[in-house]
């Protein structure tokens, strides 16, 4: 078995049709167990309930953005190992500097290519 | 016959959000799409102009469709930020035109996107005017939600085509950092 079919991820993104495109990105590289949220606070519910190995999460989103999510992501002992990929449509400096201080693993600019994600999880789990 | 008003250009590869009024926003469309999006409560509208680049059979749909669901992400989030309510949002989807003879339809291709996205976004297309073989000079009052449009033909037409035939600036209006910051 792979690394990625070992991996949960969880995709948190207010825009249906940015999780679908994610979804079908990360299939291709391998991932078989990917569970989908539309918000921080959706997100932050399914990681105390099933703690992911790996989310990738939206900035901007109603009701708890993204920094909220990665704060309360970072807080809880049972989740705060888990690797944190944020995606912003802004190209914001101040934005990757918060997320580093929050503890993210990595920020990346959309539109981004399959290639820059899949260096970014492997950054973190090592070659996929 | 040019609107009166304060005109703002919106060209291919961007999107321009405004709750002024007097603000046109004015466009040319060939085979590009313009989604035209205002929450009439907030009172704040805007506009994109997207190319979906590619014919889709090479790189994968996922990959052509990123440039379309940027520009519709950075407009949706232009609108939220000055008060936008994402509930209230209603959408006219204007361009998609067959205006290079042989070539495959991209247009219908960009108004199918446009229509399928604003569907599973759950956002509310109020009216369309897509798909023809012909141009459009489009022009949108973003707050009253006023669309107006004129075909354009035969030169007109051309000019528009050329202009989608130049390589696309950029992919984003907002400056991007350089590079990804890697934290290890």
């Amino acid at each position: 078995m792979s690394i990625a079919q070992k991996i949960k991820v969880l995709i948190v993104d207010d825009q249906v049709t940015s999780r679908l495109l994610l979804g079908e990105a990360l299939q291709t590289l391998g991932f078989k167990n990917i569970t989908v949220a539309a918000d921080g606070a959706q997100g932050l519910k399914i990681m105390q309930t099933q703690p992911h190995h790996l989310v990738i999460s939206d900035f901007n989103m109603p009701n708890m953005d993204g920094l909220g999510f990665l704060e309360g992501v970072r807080k809880n002992p049972a989740t705060q190992r888990a690797a944190f990929i944020m995606l912003t449509a802004q190209g914001d400096r101040e934005l990757v500097k918060k997320a580093a201080a929050l503890g993210a693993n990595n920020v990346l600019a959309k539109p981004f290519t399959i290639e820059k994600m899949k260096a970014a999880i492997e950054a973190v789990f090592g070659a996929l | 016959m040019e609107a009166r008003g304060k005109r703002v250009h919106v060209i291919q590869g961007e999107y321009q959000v405004t709750d002024d009024p007097d603000v046109v926003l004015s466009t040319i469309l060939g085979s590009c799409v313009a989604a035209c999006l205002r929450d009439p409560v907030a009172g704040v509208g805007g506009m994109n102009h997207f190319l979906l680049p590619g014919d889709g059979g090479q790189t994968g749909g996922g990959e052509v469709a990123r440039y379309g669901v940027h520009l519709m992400e950075l407009l949706i989030n232009g609108l939220l930020k000055k008060g936008a309510s994402r509930d209230r949002i209603e959408a006219k989807i204007i361009g998609g035109g067959k205006t290079i003879p042989g070539l495959s339809n991209v247009g219908e291709k960009n108004a199918i996107f446009a229509k399928s996205f604003l569907e599973d976004e759950g956002i509310m297309i109020v009216g369309t005017n897509v798909g023809g073989d012909h141009g459009r000079k489009l022009e949108y009052w973003p707050v009253s939600g006023r669309a107006r449009q004129c075909i354009l033909n035969g030169n007109e037409a051309e000019r528009a085509v050329a202009r989608e035939r130049k390589p696309i600036p950029r992919a984003a209006p907002v400056a991007a950092p350089k590079d990804d910051i890697e934290f290890f």
